[in-house]
């Protein structure tokens, strides 16, 4: 049964109307109360007296600051070079490589600084992903080490590299090495690790992966006798079903298959509507869940069974046999056989994907690809995806090693295993009997921690070094700033410890060396070169080595009876719990770069911790209830295999009821900033591959009080229901007047009848673009309507600014959040800040569901500046601070600004965001910053993040940083107009598409977002705005947006 | 060996008729090739042809290339150091000659834009079109017409002070008379009565308040502004001697002023590109040039740079430029061995060096010169050089005034945002030359209707907020 069919919603409150609802969205800004203020003013206790003390001495000082002018230098370079221009930004070619992550980048750089990750196209993967976004903060974090040291009960002492060189070389001897690492990509890291083991023979390298891939690698070396993970084409694919893999935020290739999907459900032409269709099969509402146009709700243990279910059904219409086993819920068996016969209809042009960690699910799904003859279109060994190769079996044996009693030295490269391994604390056992323990962190970490020696390695973009993520084709980190600190790249310290002869020493950058006379060695073939060094050049120019090779069909061998035995066993128990990795922290190792953890989760909408996603439980009326009536916020005590933590919950939408979900990779405890923020759930898991379990919610025990889900927050168009609007219910109490307003039409005219959002069903697209055609004819009719004519030529002379959101290409993925912080100096604020509704992010993705209201879909609708023609905050602002530009930008001027907020609340779209502490210390006076709120906001040595010079190297420097009072919002990235204005104008020609991308733009691997001149008809944006499925939001109102929608589309099909 | 030389000659009067009748036929347009000069060469090669600047006289330029094809010209001019390392006659000749000055490469020149360069060279080597340049001084003129007015205004207002005490005078008078007349007793008011009664004061007090309040407003939006700067520099560096008098291009050194929003003070590498061979100042011998190689590791005894001169001790480095200055003094006077005087010479020279290139941060010799900053922007505004300058092409001296006479740096302009709107509301777009404004239409068709004259800065939004504050 459908409740709100033809409505969005954001949440249960929503829905029933809450009051506290209707409060927060009547307000711009939430209200707390004055305690709560002064508490986080901290020690603010000004009188009237002291004001006009300061007031006093304010003027004085100023008077005699402005007798003698400040000495400020300008200091030149004394050999300039030649590549560096002050002022102008410089590009290079690298890799961001993080455990099994990979982009292939280009690194902004100014004055030999990076500040901006963005994406190097020759790879051919479009965008980057949030993770690599924030990979430029981590850079400049105040805890990482400053020098190599040593480690005693957790604490770090420095030490000189000369010193610990030869301990460790002296411990090293004779001993059995083990070297501990997560996924490694590089060809020259192994060959490294080759000649480290040259000279200690019995050197062991055991990877692994936290998120681990083991059970998939191991099915393809049984079906097709490699181990490796395929390359996928989800853009080739009619038909894709996924159990439980979110292969958009995080499984495998994230940014390359959001790049494919999309290419899949863009509506080329509405006329002949054509997308693919997605089925998602999971128990939690997934970010790849959210973007399916059907979900199959089966519990976590129930995976197994749904695989069989649905081999079982391919097999019966391909000639197969059936094999028993356990059986899936009976919704489930029903949809999954409908699956089936799209997908053999589809055969050749589907993707069957599993995230499972058990083997003979993998070998089931092999099998189930085999027989849709998918290997060869969209399943590749050709292309075989690299980044991630770690084994459970070598990490656990190493860990019965560690603990039997063999005392071998250990070295930890790019893994933190005593707290991402579930049986972390054996990990940790076994360390302290290590003959010798040494980690290559390059910050302090659970592992480090429990270590003797940390030999720091460089960040990533101080780094030289390769990377094969996709087979055959190698991209080059090349690094783009000189070393901060006294540290040196991993593979440097083991060429040292094993006294390596093939690296010159005397070299001014060793490694460099090593890697070019590798790649000299075994990548370069000559022939179209003419010398290695011209090879190189371009190579290290482009970053980029190799293309993608023709696919081949492959023949999947295996043993289905035998597998169908394998499978996990459904259980009967009353919730169960399943555990997964969330887009924005991964296994944990980004749980210390606050970007990360202020970005909002895609679908809960919540920051800084992991939260317990429970199901709602809806009467089919007016009321929605949760498991003992929790309310999102409050804390409950949970017990899962014998473990009981104290977990705060959030109601979730389509979280299928009797299950739960937690987020991985919170609660670190010695993590920089990510220190005791959310809940470590790696002690709660039997096993590796065991991400579900068996699960008892115990009473409420608390509230959380700094309980923020963003999504409640700046709620736009929605007024909720009116007083005296009671009568207007229908009998059974139902809030669904809007279609009764609006009359019988399909559009979603969001929450009340205003038009946030526009959707449809592919089969009636187009029908669905007469109606809004005809709707937009209205709103233009009563737009024409004005009191003030005679300004038609305004933005007829020059670029007009416009953007095209096209929401059926966006996923949510959220890195063009994290984009925009970056690009635009956004400072974050902590979860208290957050939780007053103070969040500063200029760009939001709201969350939107829509449909089934027990199973519902979603739409992500990307919140930022519309820059009305006809703005309302322009006319409200009683200095003039913000107004408009002659091509189509609303431009805010902070140092006008005297903070009335009016703007703020005179702003339809709710997207102006207030300073209201001083985030970026960028005050005279220090007593209103906001470091004293939260600790997890402070550098290592306790100051306010953003007082550190370390971490300012972050801003760019072409963005003003704002100081406390004053509005701010997106600008349209008006330095990068600019920017391209002036390339435009010195290279004598008009703009282009080219010169002006927005970096939100720039970031977004599904290519949703198009910036434009819209006054050149050539222009794409102006192509795509003529597209009749676009729409403006609150086209009602006639401020007339340079931002515009275009509809989203859905492929749903009724499987029940 | 003769022969081969009456070969080469024959060779090249042959190709240098040619090539005057290539430039005829191509048509070099000396126009075209000014502008081109101005932009790539004029910061190296003197404008008259003639004289050798840190390139040497162009004038010539194809008579002593004739010998050779003209794409070797071509290919000199593009990259200069590819040709002398495949070891061109021609281009090692002038390497050895010039060595170690590299010619900057223009690899995007092409042949036609070289050839119009060759024509404008001809053209000015043999004296036809050469026209004076008019310098700008909109600017200075502006001033004096505000000199004048001051005056103007100024006896104005004193002829009128003049009539009122006249008249004032006269009143008294008359008002004397008519008490007299009268026969009353009260007294004729005098001067003094007239400047303390009430209405005089009042006015006065009224006065001071208006003019206090008026002074105090205009100095409170001048905080912090800077006109007139000209603070010390580490280095007496004269702009008057390079600009004006060796006529050194401004972005010879200014180099970023073109292609980037800061004009960017040069590095000590730059200063070398002359200062390897120029070691003695005119005026102050060697106490600031010294300076430079200081801060380099430049030798200028041996004319070669010192190896791992950022390990030095201060006694090593002090030796090295000590020894300089004592030979430089005892070959300048003609000694046998330093004198007493020259010893105090030395030492005071190099206590100059040692404090102009440390501070309180800075504590090595080694490393760059760090100059007081003159021209300091507020960080919420953003100025950008490469539009005023190549977009714009606004002369330097508009905003820096007349630094080519300036012995030491002052800063000009009042740099306040008053300014700034002011120009923008006064100078016109180079509308026409540049297609980047071939989207706004609207003024083209206005101009064609002859309803336009031209487009001032401020209507393709030089005022708007967002143009300097982001």
């Amino acid at each position: 049964m459908e409740f709100q069919k033809d409505n969005i919603w954001i949440g249960a409150e929503h829905l029933t109307n809450d009051s506290t609802f209707v409060e927060i969205a009547k307000q711009e800004f939430h209200h707390t109360s004055v305690e709560d203020t002064l508490e986080n003013m901290g020690e603010f206790n000004t009188n009237r007296r002291d004001f006009l003390k300061y007031l006093g001495f304010g003027i004085s000082a100023a008077t005699l600051a402005a007798c003698e002018i400040p000495l400020r230098r300008a200091v030149p370079y004394v050999t300039k070079p030649d590549s560096v221009v002050p002022g102008v930004a410089n590009y290079y070619a690298s890799s961001f490589v993080e455990g099994g992550d990979f982009n292939a980048i280009l690194v902004k750089t100014r004055e030999g600084r990076p500040i901006k990750i963005e994406s190097n196209t020759i790879y051919g993967i479009e965008g980057s992903s949030a993770r690599a976004q924030a990979s430029v903060l981590s850079l400049y974090d105040t805890h990482r080490f400053q020098s190599c040291g040593k480690i005693s009960d957790g604490k770090y002492t420095a030490a000189n590299w000369e010193t610990i060189d030869n301990e460790i070389k002296a411990k090293l001897a004779g001993g059995n090495v083990r070297i501990v690492t997560g996924s490694m990509m590089s060809p020259t890291a192994k060959a490294v690790v080759a000649e480290f083991a040259s000279k200690f023979p019995n050197t062991q390298v055991i990877s692994y992966d936290a998120v681990s891939y083991h059970g998939m690698l191991e099915a393809n070396l049984k079906c097709f006798g490699d181990r490796v993970i395929p390359g996928y084409r989800f853009d080739n694919a009619n038909v894709i079903v996924s159990f439980d893999a979110d292969f958009l935020g995080t499984w495998v290739s994230p940014t390359e298959f959001n790049q494919q999907y999309a290419k899949g459900r863009r509506i080329q032409n509405h006329e002949e509507a054509k997308m693919s269709r997605h089925v998602q099969v999971e128990s939690r509402m997934s970010l790849t869940g959210s973007n399916a146009d059907n979900r199959i709700l089966v519990k976590p243990s129930e995976q197994g069974a749904a695989i069989l279910a649905l081999y079982n059904a391919v097999a019966a219409l391909t000639g197969g046999t059936k094999v028993e086993g356990a059986s899936v819920n009976e919704a489930a068996a029903k949809a999954l056989a409908k699956v089936a016969e799209e997908l053999v209809a589809n055969k050749g042009k589907s993707l069957v994907v599993s995230a499972s960690n058990n083997v003979s699910e993998q070998i089931l799904i092999n099998e189930i690809n085999s027989r849709l003859e998918n290997y060869g279109s969209t399943i590749d060994f050709a292309n075989a995806n690299l980044q991630h190769s770690g084994s459970d079996e070598k990490i656990q044996s190493l860990i019965s090693e560690m603990n039997g009693g063999a005392s071998n030295p250990i070295i930890i490269w790019g893994c933190n295993p005593v707290y991402d391994l579930p049986n972390g604390e054996q990990f940790k056992a076994g360390l302290a009997k290590a003959s010798l323990s040494v980690s290559f962190a390059a910050k302090m970490d659970e592992t480090t921690a429990a270590c003797q020696y940390v030999a720091p390695a460089n960040h990533v973009l101080e780094s030289w070094g390769d990377a094969e993520a996709r087979k055959g084709q190698i991209t080059l980190i090349q690094p783009t700033i000189a070393q901060i600190f006294s540290t040196r790249q991993a593979e440097l310290s083991l060429l040292r410890w094993a006294d390596s002869s093939n690296t010159n020493w005397g070299a001014e950058q060793p490694y460099y060396e090593y890697l070019k006379k590798y790649w000299e060695k075994n990548v370069f073939i000559p022939g179209k070169y003419l010398s290695f060094q011209t090879f190189w050049d371009n190579t290290l120019h482009d970053g980029v080595h190799g293309a993608p090779s023709a696919p081949v069909a492959r023949k999947c061998v295996c043993d289905v009876a035998q597998a169908a035995a394998g499978i996990s066993k459904p259980e009967n128990v009353e919730w169960e719990i399943s555990f997964y990795e969330s887009v924005n922290i991964g296994d944990g190792r980004y749980a210390d770069n606050p970007w990360l953890q202020e970005l909002p989760d895609p679908v809960m909408r919540t920051v800084w911790g992991n939260y317990l996603s429970l199901p709602i439980e809806w009467n089919g009326s007016n009321d929605f209830r949760s498991h003992n009536d929790l309310k999102d916020g409050d804390i409950v005590e949970i017990t899962v295999n014998g473990k009981s933590e104290k977990v705060i919950v959030i109601r979730q939408f389509g979280q299928m009821p009797g299950t739960a979900s937690l987020a991985i990779g919170f609660g670190r405890t010695v993590a920089g900033a990510g220190k005791g923020v959310g809940t470590n759930v790696y002690p709660m898991m039997k096993s590796m591959s065991a991400n579900y379990a068996s699960l008892t919610i115990g009473a409420k025990v608390g509230e959380d009080k700094d309980f923020a889900s963003v999504q409640y927050h700046h709620t736009m168009g929605i007024t909720g229901k009116q007083e005296g609007y009671k009568d207007k219910e229908d009998k059974d109490g139902n809030i669904n007047l809007d279609e009764k307003a609006l009359g019988p039409g399909y559009f979603a005219g969001a929450l009340t009848n205003r038009s946030i959002i526009f959707r449809t069903h592919v089969s009636e697209l187009k029908t669905k673009v007469e109606e809004l055609e005809e709707k937009r004819a209205e709103f233009a009719k009563l737009n024409k309507e004005t009191l003030y004519s005679g300004h038609e030529d305004v933005f007829t002379a020059g670029p007009h600014w416009k953007m095209y959101v096209d929401l059926n290409s966006c996923t949510g993925c959220a890195a063009c959040t994290v984009a925009c912080m970056s690009e635009n100096n956004v400072p974050v604020v902590g979860k208290k800040e957050v939780h007053r509704h103070h969040e500063m992010t200029w760009l939001r993705i709201d969350r939107y569901y829509y449909g089934d209201i027990t199973n519902p879909n979603t739409v992500y609708q990307p919140m930022m500046c519309q820059h009305c023609e006809n703005a309302p905050c322009e006319n409200v602002c009683p200095v003039n601070a913000t107004n408009h530009s002659h091509d189509g930008l609303n431009q805010m001027t902070y140092n006008r600004c005297i903070g009335t907020r009016y703007c703020a609340n005179n702003c339809p779209f709710k997207v102006r965001r207030f300073n209201w502490l001083d985030y970026t210390t960028a005050d005279l006076f220090p007593w209103n910053e906001n470091y004293k709120n939260d600790e997890n906001m402070l550098t290592a040595d306790g100051q306010p993040m953003y007082a550190d010079n370390l971490v300012r190297m972050v801003l760019n420097p072409d963005v003003t940083v704002r100081s406390r009072g004053v509005i701010e919002k997106c600008s349209f990235c008006v330095q990068r107009i600019q920017e391209g204005k002036l390339t435009a104008k010195r290279e004598n020609r008009v703009i282009r598409d080219s010169d002006v991308k927005t970096a939100c733009q720039t970031a977004c691997p599904t290519g949703a977002i198009t910036f434009g001149n819209g006054n050149d008809p050539e222009s794409t944006v102006s192509k795509l705005i003529e597209n009749p499925m676009s729409y403006r939001v609150l086209e009602d109102i006639n401020v007339n947006p340079s931002v515009v929608y275009s509809m989203k589309v859905n492929n749903r099909s009724e499987m029940a | 060996m003769i022969t081969r030389l009456i070969k080469n000659r024959l060779f090249s009067l042959l190709f240098a008729s040619i090539s005057v009748i290539n430039i005829a036929l191509a048509g070099g347009d000396a126009a075209a090739g000014k502008t081109l000069f101005i932009n790539n060469c004029a910061s190296c090669h003197a404008k008259d042809m003639k004289s050798k600047l840190t390139g040497p006289a162009l004038g010539g330029v194809e008579e002593r290339w004739a010998a050779y094809p003209k794409s070797d010209l071509y290919a000199w001019v593009r990259n200069s150091q590819a040709m002398i390392a495949k070891g061109h006659p021609r281009a090692t000749e002038l390497w050895n000659a010039w060595k170690p000055t590299v010619m900057t490469s223009f690899t995007t020149l092409k042949d036609e834009e070289i050839d119009n360069i060759i024509a404008y060279v001809n053209q000015q080597y043999t004296g036809g079109g050469a026209k004076k340049e008019v310098a700008k001084t909109d600017a200075v003129a502006g001033e004096e017409g505000k000199d004048n007015n001051l005056v103007f205004y100024g006896s104005i207002l004193a002829v009128l002070a003049f009539l009122m005490l006249l008249m004032a005078q006269l009143t008294a008078r008359l008002n004397s008379i008519k008490y007299a007349a009268e026969g009353s007793e009260q007294r004729a008011k005098t001067l003094k009565d007239i400047l303390t009664s009430k209405s005089v004061m009042t006015f006065v007090i009224f006065g001071l308040i208006v003019l206090g309040g008026y002074t105090t407003v205009n100095n409170a939006i001048a905080f912090g502004r800077q006109q007139g700067y000209a603070p010390e520099q580490p280095i007496k560096f004269s702009h008057a001697t390079h600009a004006g008098q060796q006529k050194i291009d401004c972005q010879y050194c200014h180099d970023s002023a073109r292609r980037s929003k800061h004009s960017s003070i040069p590095g000590t590498n730059t200063c070398m590109n002359c200062h390897a061979a120029v070691k003695v100042g005119s005026k102050y011998g060697t106490a600031e040039i010294t300076k430079i190689y200081a801060s380099i590791g430049f030798d200028p005894t041996t004319g070669k740079y010192i190896e791992n001169y950022d390990k030095l001790s201060e006694e090593q480095v002090s030796s090295i430029y000590k020894k300089w200055i004592g030979d430089n003094y005892v070959s300048q006077k003609s000694l046998a061995a330093l004198d007493k005087g020259g010893e105090l010479l030395v030492n005071n020279q190099w206590e100059a060096i040692k404090t102009s290139l440390t501070n309180e941060l800075k504590t090595k010799v080694q490393g760059p010169v760090e100059w007081t900053r003159i021209h300091s922007l507020p960080d919420h505004v953003y100025f950008n050089h490469a539009q005023h300058v190549s977009v714009g092409k606004v002369a330097c001296q508009t905003c820096h005034g007349k630094v080519e006479a300036m012995e030491v740096m002052t800063q000009h302009a009042p740099l306040s945002m008053g300014w700034c709107i002011n120009c923008h509301r006064q100078t016109d777009v180079k509308f026409a030359d540049n297609d980047y404004y071939n989207t706004y239409k609207r003024y083209h068709d206005e101009i064609k209707n002859g309803t336009r004259e031209s487009v001032k800065v401020e209507e393709v939004g030089g005022l708007e907020c967002q143009k300097c504050h982001y």
